[in-house]
C-alpha cells in the first residue's frame, strides 16, 4: 500500500474473538453465515407451518368456528409469505453458503462482509414481518397483495404496510445475496474449474442469482408503488382514483414466476447432487440438465399471465401465454428423465437423503403434471383460485422444493457438522413427511375439482367437502410429526455423535476433499480441477476414460485447453497454492450495524417519521464504517 | 413381482396403490356436489370437463410412466448386500436427450390444439347461432351480487335468474375490489375488476338451482360471498321478468306487514330498494347505488349509506346473506336484529343508523324486527290490480305516502339529519335557498336535479326522482310545503 487509506473513528474494536454471540454477529466465514441462515429460516419454517395447521384445523369441518375470517386471512397471507421468502429462499442461501466456496475450491465468497449484510437485513426484515403478528396488525391482503384490496382504503390497517415494507428490506438482502454468488462463482472458482467442470448444484445457484438479481427488483418496484399508494395516496393501483389494479398483477406476477423458479432450481440442484453419489455414477446428460436449468430460466419471463387466465386478458393474451407455459415442461421432462437415466445402471444405496431426492422425482412429477392441466385457459377458469391450485404449487413447492432441501440436510449434514443424522429417525422422518404430504395436498386436487375456492375460512356443510378436508388436515399433523421427527433426530444425533469423515458417502465433488466440519479457510491447500466431479475422478480414475468415451462436451482438460484464462484469482493470493498459513478477511460489525440501521428505517415507515431519521445515522455509521474499514487490520 | 414385497422401503408400494385411487377417486368425484366441475349443466362447463379429462388421461399416462420408472430404477438397481462396486460410468445419451425432448413437445402439442380451440370458441364473444341473447350486468360488491337486465329493467340481487337454452351474456363489473363471477357447474370463472370490464357467456342446459361463489379472494368476508343461479325454462323466465314489474299487494291496514312496511321506509330504504317494480326504476336505482357507492366513499368511517342489494320481491329469494343461509322468518329476523350472527363484515350494521347502539344491534324492538321481516317475506308479486304504482292521472296522490316511500329514510319531517337534511320548516326556507326561485319551484328542481342545489355539509349522493312522474312530484311538493 503507497497511498494511506481513509479511516473511519472506530466505536468498537473489530472483534477478534471465535467463540461466543460476538463471534456470530461479526463472523464474515461463509459457513457461519449460512449455519445462521439454516437455523433463521428454520425457525421460520416451524412459524410457516404452525401457521398451516391453524388453517388446517379450521377447514378440518365445515362451518368450523375455530378461527374467525380475519385471523384465517392473516394466517394465509403470512404463511405464503414466510414459507416463500423466510423459509425457500433462505433455506436454499444456506446451502448457496455454505456450499458455493466449497464446490468451486474457495476459501469464502466474493464479498464475505456483503454476504454477513445479506443475513443481517434478511434477519432483520424477517423479524420485522412477523413482529406484526406481536403487534396484532399481521398482513391479510394474501402473499399476492392483489390491488385494490391491498389498498389503503380496503385495507386500512398496518397489515399490508408491514408487508410491504418487509418485503422491500428481504429483497435488499436476497439482491446482495445473488449478486454474491454470480461474482464468486464467475471469479472465484479454483484452477482448471471451467464452466462445465462446475458442479450441477453451484450451477443451478449461479441461475438462481441471476433470476434473484433480475426478479426481486421487479417487486421493489410494485412494492414502493403499493407503497406510496397506502402511504401517500398515489394512485399506482388504486382503482378508485384511476389506478390500475391489474398492472400490479402484471408486476407482481412478472416477478412472482421467475420466482417459483428461484424456489425449486436450487432444491433440482440438491437433487442433482444427491442422485448421482448414491447410484454411483455421473449424472446422467450434465450438459443438458445445465441447459434446461438455463432455458427454465429464461422462459420463466415470458409465463407470468398464466396466473393470470381469468382476469379478462382477452383470448390472444390467454393462447399466447398458454403456449408460453406449455412449453416450459419440456425442459423441467428433460430435468427428470435425466435423473431417471442417472438411476439407471447404477448401483443405489437408499439413505435418507437418497429416498428424499427419489420422492423428489415422484412427488415434483406430479405438481409438474397438475401444471400442465392449469396451463390449458379453458380448463384453468374451472381451477384458477381453488384448491387444484394448492395442491399443485405445494406438489411444487413441498414435494419438490423442500424434499429436495430436506435431502440435502441429510446429504451435507456431515459435512456442516462433522457428525452423522441417525438414519433410523431420518427414514422414519421421511416416511412421515412423504405419507403427509399426499394426504394433505392430494385430495386438495379433488376438491379444487369440487369447486372449492381458495382463502376462505370457512364453507357450509352441503358442500360434500368435508371427508378431504379431514384428511388433507390429518396428513397436515402427520407431516408435522415427520418434522418434529426430524428436530428429535437432531437432538439424539447430537447427542450420539457419531463421527463423520471428510467424505463419508464416496462423495462426487470438492466439498467432500476437505475436513468434516471444513476449517475456516475451507481448504488447506487449493485444488487443481482437471475433471467435472474431479474429486470423483481422482479417487477412481479408473472410470475417467469410461466416462470420458466419446463426450466431446467434456474432454479432461489437462495443460492443453485454455481453461487458463477462465481461471480466476484464488482468495488470498498466489501462496495459497502452497501449504502456508490461508490469508482471510478479518471480522467486521459493520454489517450488522448497517442491516440494523436499514431496519430501524424500514420500521420508520410504520410507525413515524422520526424513526426513519433515527436509523438513517445508524445506516450511514455502518455504510462509512464499512467502505473505509481495511480488509484486513495491519497485524 | 416376489421383488416387490422384499423393498427396503414399503411405501413404495403405497405409490402403486395411489395409481388406482386417484383413478377411481377421479371417476366417483361425486359431480352431485353443488359446486362439481364434473356435474356440468351447460356446454361450456362441459367443454372445460372434457378438455380437463383429456388432458388427465395424458398425464395419468405420463404419470403412470414415471412414476413406475422410478419405482423399476429404485427396486431394479438399489444396492444388494454391501457391495460397493461401481456402474458403468455412462455420461449421458444424446439420441435419449433428443427423443425425450421433442416426445413432451409432441404431447403438449396434442393438448393444445383443444386447448386453443376452446380459447377462442369461449372467450371470444357470444357465437352468431346460438339464439337471443339475454344480456345482464353482473357487479361484484364486498361481499355480495348485484344482477342487471338492461334490456328488461330488473334489478336484483344474489339469485341470478336466467332461461335455459340461450346465451347468457354478462358484463362483468366490480364497485370495489376484485371479485370473481363463478358457476362451476355452468362455466368457468372470469374475474369482476373495477375500471375494467370484463365480458364471458354461458348457457344453462337444464332447470335447476345452481351454486356459485366468488373466486377471488376480496377481504373480510370472501368466503361467505356466494349466490345462486336460477335457470327457467323460457316461460317461466319470462313470467319471472313479469312478476318483477308487478307491485306487491298494499298490506292490510293495521297489519304486521303494513307496520313493518313503515319501518322499513324509515330505517332501511335509502340504502335497500324495494319498490323496482315502477316504471323508470331501474334507471332510478342505477343511479342510486352509484350515490350510494359515492355516499360511501366521501366518508368511509361515518357514511351513513352504502351499496346495497335490491330487496324487490325479497320473499321470493331462498337465500340471504349472498347465498349464504335458506331464508325464512327466523334467519330474517337474526339478521336484521344483529346481521354480525349471520354474516361477518356487512357494511350495513357498520354505517345505517338504526345500529348506532353501543352494541351495534339494531334499535328496534322485537316486534319491530319481526314485522319488518314478515314485511320483506310478504313481498312477491301482487294481483296485479292492486298495485303501489302511482294512479294514473288525479290529483289524488299522497303526498306524505310518496314521501314516506321514496324519501324518509334519508330525510326526517322533523331538523335531524340523517343522510340528508332534516325537512322540517322547508316550506319556510325553500323560498330564499335560489334568488328568483319560489319555493314550489326551487323543490320541485331540487327533486329531479338535486346536484345543482346540494346544501353544504351533506354528500352529493341524492339521486333524480324525476321518475317519479308529475303526479307524484307534485303531491310531494304539496306535502313538503305544508312543512313548516
Amino acid at each position: 500500500m503507497t497511498t494511506k487509506s481513509l479511516t473511519f473513528p472506530r466505536v468498537f474494536p473489530r472483534p477478534k474473538s471465535s467463540t461466543g454471540i460476538w463471534s456470530w454477529i461479526g463472523t464474515v466465514d461463509h459457513k457461519r453465515i449460512g449455519t445462521m441462515y439454516g437455523i433463521t429460516s428454520f425457525i421460520w419454517f416451524i412459524v410457516g407451518g404452525i401457521e398451516a395447521l391453524l388453517m388446517r384445523m379450521q377447514l378440518s369441518s365445515a362451518e368450523n368456528t375455530l378461527i374467525g375470517p380475519d385471523a384465517y386471512n392473516q394466517l394465509f397471507t403470512m404463511h405464503g409469505t414466510t414459507m416463500v421468502f423466510l423459509v425457500v429462499m433462505p433455506l436454499s442461501a444456506a446451502f448457496f453458503n455454505w456450499l458455493i466456496p466449497l464446490q468451486i475450491g474457495a476459501r469464502d465468497v466474493a464479498f464475505p462482509r456483503m454476504n454477513a449484510m445479506s443475513f443481517w437485513i434478511f434477519l432483520f426484515g424477517s423479524l420485522l414481518l412477523n413482529a406484526s403478528w406481536v403487534t396484532g396488525n399481521a398482513p391479510n391482503g394474501g402473499w399476492f397483495g392483489y390491488a385494490p384490496n391491498s389498498g389503503a382504503t380496503f385495507n386500512p390497517g398496518m397489515g399490508m404496510t408491514y408487508w410491504v415494507v418487509g418485503l422491500n428490506i428481504l429483497g435488499v438482502a436476497s439482491i446482495a445475496a445473488g449478486l454474491n454468488f454470480i461474482v464468486t462463482i464467475i471469479n472465484m472458482r479454483a484452477p482448471g474449474m471451467s464452466m462445465f467442470k462446475l458442479p450441477v448444484f453451484t450451477w443451478m445457484t449461479l441461475i438462481t442469482s441471476v433470476l434473484i438479481v433480475l426478479a426481486m427488483p421487479v417487486l421493489a418496484v410494485a412494492g414502493i408503488q403499493l407503497q406510496t399508494d397506502r402511504l401517500y395516496g398515489t394512485h399506482f393501483f388504486n382503482s378508485l382514483g384511476g389506478g390500475d389494479p391489474v398492472m400490479w398483477q402484471h408486476i407482481f406476477w412478472l416477478f412472482g414466476h421467475p420466482e417459483v423458479y428461484i424456489l425449486i432450481l436450487p432444491a433440482m440442484g440438491i437433487v442433482s447432487e444427491v442422485l448421482p453419489t448414491f447410484a454411483r455414477k455421473p449424472l446422467f446428460g450434465y450438459p443438458f440438465v445445465i441447459f434446461a436449468g438455463a432455458v427454465i430460466a429464461f422462459m420463466g419471463w415470458f409465463v407470468w399471465s398464466h396466473h393470470m387466465f381469468t382476469v379478462g386478458l382477452g383470448p390472444a393474451a390467454n393462447t399466447a401465454f398458454s403456449v408460453s407455459t406449455m412449453l416450459i415442461a419440456v425442459p423441467t421432462g428433460v430435468k427428470i428423465f435425466n435423473w431417471l437415466g442417472t438411476l439407471w445402471g447404477g448401483n443405489i444405496r437408499f439413505n435418507t437423503a437418497m429416498l428424499f431426492s427419489v420422492s423428489f422425482i415422484a412427488m415434483f412429477t406430479i405438481g409438474g403434471l397438475s401444471g400442465v392441466m392449469h396451463a390449458s385457459p379453458p380448463t384453468d377458469a374451472q381451477q384458477q383460485d381453488t384448491y387444484f391450485v394448492v395442491a399443485h404449487f405445494h406438489y411444487v413447492l413441498f414435494g419438490g422444493a423442500l424434499l429436495g432441501i430436506f435431502s440435502g440436510i441429510y446429504f451435507w449434514w456431515p459435512k456442516f457438522t462433522g457428525w452423522f443424522l441417525n438414519e433410523k429417525l431420518g427414514k422414519l422422518n421421511w416416511f412421515l413427511m412423504l405419507i403427509g404430504m399426499n394426504l394433505q395436498f392430494g385430495p386438495m386436487h379433488w376438491l379444487g375439482m369440487d369447486g372449492m375456492p381458495r382463502r376462505i375460512y370457512t364453507y357450509a356443510e352441503n358442500m360434500g367437502w368435508e371427508g378431504s378436508n379431514l384428511a388433507a388436515t390429518i396428513g397436515g399433523f402427520i407431516l408435522a410429526l415427520g418434522v418434529l421427527v426430524f428436530i428429535i433426530n437432531f437432538f439424539v444425533s447430537r447427542a450420539q455423535r457419531v463421527e463423520a469423515p471428510a467424505d463419508p458417502w464416496d462423495g462426487r465433488t470438492l466439498e467432500w476433499a476437505t475436513s468434516s466440519p471444513p476449517p475456516p479457510w475451507d481448504f488447506d491447500e487449493i485444488p487443481q480441477v482437471e475433471y467435472r466431479d474431479d474429486f470423483w475422478f481422482k479417487k477412481h480414475p479408473e472410470t475417467i476414460a469410461e466416462y470420458y468415451h466419446d463426450d466431446h462436451d467434456a474432454v479432461p482438460s489437462g495443460a492443453q485447453l485454455d481453461d487458463e484464462e477462465e481461471t480466476p484469482v484464488v482468495s488470498g493470493g498466489a501462496d495459497d497454492h502452497g501449504h502456508s498459513t490461508p490469508h482471510l478477511p478479518d471480522m467486521s460489525y459493520y454489517p450488522f450495524i448497517l442491516s440494523l440501521g436499514a431496519a430501524i428505517f424500514g420500521i420508520g415507515f410504520l410507525t413515524h417519521w422520526g424513526v426513519i431519521i433515527a436509523g438513517a445515522p445508524i445506516f450511514i455509521w455502518g455504510l462509512l464504517g464499512w467502505s473505509m474499514e481495511p480488509v484486513n487490520d495491519p497485524e | 413381482m416376489q421383488r416387490v414385497f422384499k423393498l427396503p422401503f414399503p411405501p413404495r408400494r403405497a405409490l402403486f396403490l395411489l395409481i388406482p385411487a386417484a383413478i377411481a377417486l377421479l371417476a366417483a368425484c361425486t359431480p352431485d356436489n353443488a359446486q362439481s366441475t364434473f356435474g356440468t349443466a351447460g356446454p361450456i362447463a362441459e367443454d372445460q370437463a372434457n378438455l380437463f379429462k383429456f388432458i388427465f388421461w395424458i398425464a395419468a399416462i405420463v404419470f403412470v410412466f414415471v412414476e413406475a420408472a422410478v419405482i423399476y430404477v429404485s427396486i431394479r438397481f438399489r444396492r444388494k448386500s454391501d457391495n460397493d462396486k461401481l456402474p458403468h460410468q455412462t455420461h449421458g445419451n444424446d439420441r435419449l436427450e433428443i427423443t425425450w425432448t421433442i416426445l413432451p413437445v409432441v404431447i403438449l402439442a396434442i393438448i393444445a390444439v383443444p386447448t386453443l380451440i376452446g380459447i377462442w370458441e369461449q372467450q371470444h364473444g357470444v357465437p352468431d347461432d346460438q339464439g337471443d341473447v339475454l344480456a345482464v350486468e353482473a357487479i361484484g360488491h364486498q361481499w355480495w351480487f348485484e344482477f342487471r337486465y338492461p334490456d328488461h329493467e330488473v334489478v336484483t340481487a344474489n339469485e341470478l335468474h336466467i332461461p335455459v337454452g340461450r346465451p347468457v351474456a354478462f358484463k362483468l363489473e366490480s364497485q370495489d375490489v376484485i371479485h370473481s363471477f363463478w358457476v362451476p357447474k355452468i362455466a368457468g370463472k372470469v374475474d369482476m375488476v373495477p375500471l375494467n370490464d370484463n365480458y364471458m357467456w354461458f348457457i344453462a342446459d337444464e332447470p335447476g338451482v345452481y351454486y356459485g361463489q366468488c373466486a377471488e379472494f376480496c377481504g373480510l368476508a370472501h368466503a361467505l360471498m356466494r349466490f345462486r343461479v336460477i335457470a327457467h325454462e323460457e316461460a317461466d323466465f319470462l313470467a319471472w321478468i313479469d312478476g318483477m314489474h308487478t307491485a306487491p299487494d298494499a298490506p292490510a291496514a293495521g297489519s304486521a306487514e303494513e307496520s313493518g312496511k313503515n319501518l322499513f321506509a324509515a330505517n332501511c330504504s335509502s340504502c335497500h330498494t324495494v319498490d323496482s317494480t315502477t316504471p323508470g326504476s331501474y334507471a332510478r336505482e342505477v343511479s342510486a347505488q352509484e350515490a350510494r357507492w359515492n355516499g360511501w366513499l366521501s366518508d368511509i368511517e361515518n357514511a351513513p349509506i352504502v351499496s346495497a342489494p335490491n330487496l324487490t320481491h325479497f320473499g321470493e329469494r331462498l337465500t340471504i346473506g349472498a347465498g349464504l343461509k335458506d331464508l325464512n322468518q327466523e334467519i330474517l329476523e337474526d339478521w336484521i336484529a344483529d346481521p354480525a350472527t349471520v354474516k361477518v363484515g356487512t357494511r350495513m350494521q357498520d354505517h345505517a343508523a338504526v345500529y348506532q347502539t353501543s352494541d351495534g344491534t339494531a334499535n328496534l324492538s322485537a316486534q319491530e324486527v319481526s314485522d319488518i321481516a314478515t314485511y320483506l317475506l310478504s313481498l312477491k308479486p301482487g294481483s296485479g290490480d292492486n298495485t303501489s304504482t302511482p294512479p294514473a292521472g288525479g290529483g289524488d296522490v299522497d303526498g306524505a305516502a310518496v314521501f314516506a316511500t321514496n324519501c324518509a329514510s334519508c330525510h326526517s319531517t322533523g331538523t335531524d339529519d340523517i343522510v340528508g337534511p332534516g325537512l322540517g320548516g322547508i316550506a319556510d326556507r325553500a323560498g330564499s335557498r335560489v334568488g328568483g326561485q319560489d319555493a314550489e319551484t326551487y323543490l320541485r328542481e331540487s327533486i329531479i336535479d338535486p346536484g345543482a342545489f346540494v346544501v353544504d355539509g351533506f354528500p352529493p349522493v341524492m339521486p333524480g326522482w324525476g321518475q317519479l312522474g308529475d303526479d307524484q312530484i307534485d303531491a310531494l311538493v304539496d306535502y313538503l310545503m305544508t312543512l313548516n
